[in-house]
C-alpha cells in the first residue's frame, strides 16, 4: 500500500478517460492529454496510446476502418477504491468536521461500509500545540445547520440573509452572496467570504466567522454575479507588498522561509552578506497578523517598506523599549 | 531529449529539488553544486512540466532563479500533488492494469490460469505468468482485487466499492472529500479520488496552508504504521541548515511516538524515543530519510506513557533543557492588556497560551506562567506581543538577556518612533 503508485498517476487517468469514450480520434487523445496531463505529456503519451507499426505502443487501442481508434477493452474502466483510499476515508470519520457534511444517517452508512477497514491514522498520532483553543464547535447542531445552508447557497449560487454577532456583541443582519468557504487549521474556524447586497445590487466584499452567524436563510432572488473569484480576491490584496530583510543569524533565514511559505513572495539573496530581501503580498485584513508575525523574528528581520507598515512596527518596538527600560534613553539610531 | 522522462521512479530525490524551489526561491543553477548540471536541468524540466503555471522565473544579477510563488490560501488544489501523479511504470504495468480491470469487470473470481487464458483469448495479449501473478498479488495488496484461496489455488476478483463510498453517487461525501483534499496530511489521497471521479474543489480554501507538507506524505505511512504496531524505525536525520551540504546525515534507531506540527512556523516533527540514548527527541520531518520499520519495541507502552507525561511540560517540540539551563525556572511573562479598549489582547492570551497559566496581576495587566522543559521555545511567540510585554521573569538568565538585547537592537534598527498609541 503506497501513495506514490502509478495507479494514481496522470498517465493512467488520461488513459482511463480515453478508454471510457469508446471511439476516439487523434485530436481527442491530444485534447485529453493537454487537459489532464503535465506540460510535456504531449511529447510522450500520445505515441504510447496510438498503435505503432513497431509495436512500441501499450496495446490498449486498435485502429478502426475510418482511421479513428477504439479500445481493446470491453467494459468501461472502473477502478475500485484502493485500500489506501478506504483507510484514508476511515481515518476522516474520526474528524469532527466530517459531521458538517454528512447527516447522522449518511455518516452511519459510510461507517458501516468501512467497518472492517483500519484507519490510515488516528487523531492522537498528530499533535498541533499552537492550534488556538477557541475553535468553532463543529458538533453543535446549530453550527452544523448554518454550515449546511451556507454550503448549499455556495453550491447553488444563491443569496442569503444572515444574522450575526459583531465583535462588539451587537446583532446585525446582512444580505449577501457567498463566494467561498475558508478554513484555518490554526484558528480551527471556518469563514464565509461574501459579496454584500445593497438595494438589490452587489457592492463590496465581506467575510463572516461562521461561529458568529446566528441564523442564515437562502433568498429566492440574487443579483447576477459576473465577477470571477480571482477578481474578488484580488480586490482584498494589499496595494503594495511588504519588503523585509532577513539575516541568517540563529538560522533566521531558514525559519523565515518556512514560516512564510504560505505567502506569495519574491526572494533575493545578497551573496556577500548572506541576507535575503523578500517581498510579501498579503490580504489587507491580515495586516496585523502579518506585522506581529514579522516582529516575532526579533532583530534578525527588518521591515523595510512600505513606510507606514514600518512605522507601525517601530511604534510597537518603541513602546516595548520604554516598558523594559523606562529609565534609559532611547539608543542612537543605528541607521 | 533522449533519456528524459517527465515521470520518476522514486520520490525522495526529486522532493529535495521541489522543496528548494518552493522554500528557498533564490537559488540559481550554480547553487545546486552537489548534483551534476544535467541532473539539475532534468529536475528543473520535470518541475516545470508538473507545476506549469505556478513556477516563476527571475533573472537576477546572479543568474536565473526558478521559484514557486503561490498564495496558498487562494488555490483550489495544492499544485505539489502533481508530483504524486508522476510515478514511472513499464508498458506491461499499464497494459495489464487495464486488461485485468476489464477481464475481471464481471465480478467473477478467477485463478491465475483462467486470467492467463482470458488475456490470450480475449485480448491476444501474451504475458509471462510470473508477471501476471506478481501484478495480481500487488493489486490484492493495494486493495483493487480481493484474493481468496480455493484448494491450492488463489482466486482473484475485482473488489466492489460500496455505492455509499462512490463520490459520483454520494454528493455529501464528495463535498467532504473536496474539503479534506487540502489537509496537511494525506490530502493528496482525497485529491486523487476527486480526479478519478472527474470532480474538483471549487468552493473551499485553506488559510495558513503549508502546501509543502505534502512532500512528507510519502514517509508518514511508515511512521504511523510503526506507532500502530509499536515498532522501532531506522532513519537518517539530515541537517536543516539552509546551506548545509549534509549528504550523509546521522543514523538513528528510534521509537516513533507522535507527529507534532506547528501551525505557526510550518515545521513538522517526529517525536520519538531513542533507546540507545535513553531520551526523547524531535526530528524535523522534512529532513528525514532512509526510513525502515524495525522490530516490535517491547517497552512501548511504558515509554509512551512517559512521553505523554513529559509532553505536558513541552511548549513546542523540545524535550531537552536548553544549554546551561538544566535548572530553568518557570517563565513568567507579564503583559499589558486593557480589557476595555483592547479586549482582543486578553482573548489572544487565553486562546494562545497553550500550557501557560494565566493570572491577572492588576487591572490591565496579566501574567502567563509556563513551567516547561525548554522556556526558549516560548520566546518566538512572546515576541508577537512586542509593545505590551511588561516583564520577562524566570526561565534562564541567558533567555532574559537575549530578550532584552533583542529589544535594544530592534529599537536601534527602527529608531525612536512615538509610542503613545498602539494601533
Amino acid at each position: 500500500m503506497t501513495i506514490f503508485h502509478e495507479i494514481y498517476g496522470a498517465y493512467y487517468r488520461i488513459t482511463a478517460r480515453l478508454l471510457r469514450r469508446g471511439r476516439i480520434t487523434r485530436q481527442d487523445i491530444a485534447d485529453v492529454t493537454a487537459q489532464e496531463g503535465f506540460r510535456d505529456s504531449m511529447l510522450f503519451l500520445p505515441q504510447k496510446l496510438i498503435p505503432q507499426a513497431d509495436g512500441s505502443d501499450w496495446g490498449l487501442l486498435r485502429e478502426t476502418a475510418d482511421g479513428a481508434f477504439a479500445p481493446v477493452t470491453k467494459h468501461l474502466p472502473e477502478r475500485p477504491l484502493t485500500l489506501l483510499q478506504r483507510r484514508w476515508l476511515r481515518a476522516k470519520l474520526a474528524d469532527p468536521k466530517i459531521r458538517l457534511f454528512l447527516t447522522d444517517a449518511e455518516y452511519d452508512a459510510i461507517e458501516a461500509a468501512l467497518a472492517e477497514t483500519p484507519p490510515l491514522f488516528r487523531p492522537e498520532q498528530f499533535r498541533y500545540p499552537d492550534q488556538f483553543s477557541d475553535g468553532d464547535c463543529m458538533t453543535d447542531p446549530k453550527y452544523r445547520a448554518v454550515f449546511r445552508i451556507a454550503l448549499h447557497a455556495l453550491r447553488k449560487g444563491t443569496a442569503v440573509l444572515l444574522e450575526y454577532r459583531t465583535q462588539r456583541g451587537e446583532t446585525q443582519r446582512q444580505c449577501c452572496l457567498p463566494v467561498a468557504m475558508e478554513y484555518s487549521q490554526k484558528n480551527d474556524k471556518f469563514r464565509l467570504y461574501c459579496r454584500r447586497i445593497r438595494r438589490g445590487r452587489l457592492t463590496g466584499s465581506t467575510v463572516f466567522n461562521l461561529g458568529r452567524i446566528r441564523s442564515i436563510r437562502m433568498l429566492r432572488d440574487a443579483p447576477e454575479n459576473s465577477q470571477t473569484r480571482e477578481r474578488f480576491f484580488a480586490g482584498l490584496r494589499c496595494a503594495e507588498p511588504v519588503t523585509v530583510r532577513v539575516t541568517d543569524e540563529r538560522s533566521g533565514l531558514a525559519r523565515f522561509l518556512m514560516e512564510f511559505a504560505a505567502y506569495e513572495k519574491h526572494t533575493e539573496r545578497d551573496t556577500e552578506t548572506g541576507s535575503c530581501t523578500v517581498q510579501i503580498w498579503y490580504d489587507r485584513s491580515d495586516e496585523t497578523e502579518l506585522l506581529i508575525q514579522l516582529l516575532s523574528f526579533g532583530p534578525v528581520l527588518e521591515i523595510l517598506s512600505p513606510p507606514d507598515f514600518r512605522q507601525k512596527a517601530a511604534e510597537r518596538v518603541a513602546a516595548q523599549y520604554a516598558l523594559l527600560f523606562p529609565e534609559q534613553p532611547l539608543p542612537p539610531d543605528a541607521e | 531529449m533522449a533519456g528524459f522522462s517527465e515521470l520518476v521512479k522514486t520520490f525522495e530525490k526529486t522532493k529535495g529539488y521541489i522543496r528548494d524551489f518552493f522554500i528557498c526561491g533564490f537559488r540559481i543553477r550554480g547553487d545546486f553544486q552537489q548534483k551534476s548540471s544535467r541532473t539539475y536541468d532534468d529536475e528543473r524540466r520535470r518541475a516545470e512540466s508538473w507545476l506549469g503555471g505556478v513556477l516563476q522565473y527571475d533573472d537576477s544579477v546572479r543568474g536565473r532563479q526558478v521559484f514557486l510563488s503561490v498564495d496558498s490560501s487562494r488555490i483550489p488544489e495544492n499544485p505539489l500533488y502533481q508530483m504524486y501523479a508522476a510515478k514511472s511504470f513499464t508498458a506491461n504495468d499499464i497494459r495489464l492494469h487495464f486488461l485485468l480491470l476489464d477481464l475481471l469487470a464481471d465480478g467473477e473470481a478467477r485463478s491465475l490460469n483462467a486470467v492467463m487464458e482470458l488475456l490470450v483469448t480475449e485480448y491476444g495479449a501474451e504475458f509471462d505468468p510470473q508477471t501476471v501473478r506478481g501484478k495480481l498479488r500487488e493489486y490484492a495488496a493495494e486493495g483493487l482485487l480481493t484474493a481468496e484461496k480455493r484448494g491450492n489455488a488463489m482466486f482473484y476478483r475485482l473488489t466492489e466499492t460500496e455505492k455509499v463510498l462512490r463520490l459520483r453517487e454520494n454528493p455529501a461525501l464528495a463535498e467532504a472529500v473536496r474539503f479534506f483534499a487540502a489537509d496537511d496530511a494525506f490530502g493528496v489521497i482525497g485529491a486523487e479520488m476527486l480526479h478519478e471521479a472527474g470532480l474538483q474543489n471549487d468552493i473551499f480554501l485553506r488559510k495558513h496552508n503549508y502546501i509543502v507538507h505534502t512532500l512528507e506524505d510519502s514517509i508518514l505511512p511508515v511512521l504511523l504504521a510503526a506507532m500502530e504496531q509499536k515498532c522501532t524505525v531506522t532513519l537518517r536525520a539530515y541537517s536543516a541548515r539552509l546551506d548545509a551540504d549534509d549528504r550523509e546525515g546521522r543514523a538513528f534507531e528510534a521509537v516513533p511516538m507522535q507527529i507534532i506540527g506547528s501551525l505557526q512556523t510550518g515545521r513538522r516533527y517526529l517525536a520519538a524515543y531513542i533507546p540507545a540514548e535513553g531520551r526523547f527527541h524531535s526530528f524535523r520531518l522534512d529532513y528525514l530519510g532512509a526510513l525502515r520499520q524495525g522490530a516490535v519495541f517491547p517497552d512501548y507502552d511504558r515509554i509512551y506513557s512517559e512521553y505523554l507525561a513529559l509532553s505536558r511540560r513541552v511548549y513546542g517540540v523540545s524535550f531537552g533543557a536548553p544549554q546551561g539551563g538544566a535548572d530553568a525556572e518557570p517563565l513568567r511573562l507579564t503583559v499589558r492588556a486593557d480589557t476595555e479598549t483592547e479586549p482582543f489582547i486578553l482573548q489572544r492570551l487565553v486562546r494562545e497560551k497553550r500550557c501557560g497559566i494565566l493570572t491577572q496581576e492588576r487591572a490591565g495587566q496579566y501574567t502567563l506562567t509556563f513551567d516547561v522543559i525548554d522556556p526558549n521555545e516560548i520566546m518566538h511567540w512572546a515576541k508577537t506581543l512586542i509593545g505590551r510585554i511588561v516583564s520577562v521573569e524566570g526561565g534562564t538568565a541567558a533567555l532574559r538577556e537575549r530578550f532584552a538585547d533583542d529589544i535594544r537592537r530592534m529599537q536601534a534598527m527602527y529608531g525612536g518612533a512615538a509610542h503613545d498609541d498602539l494601533p
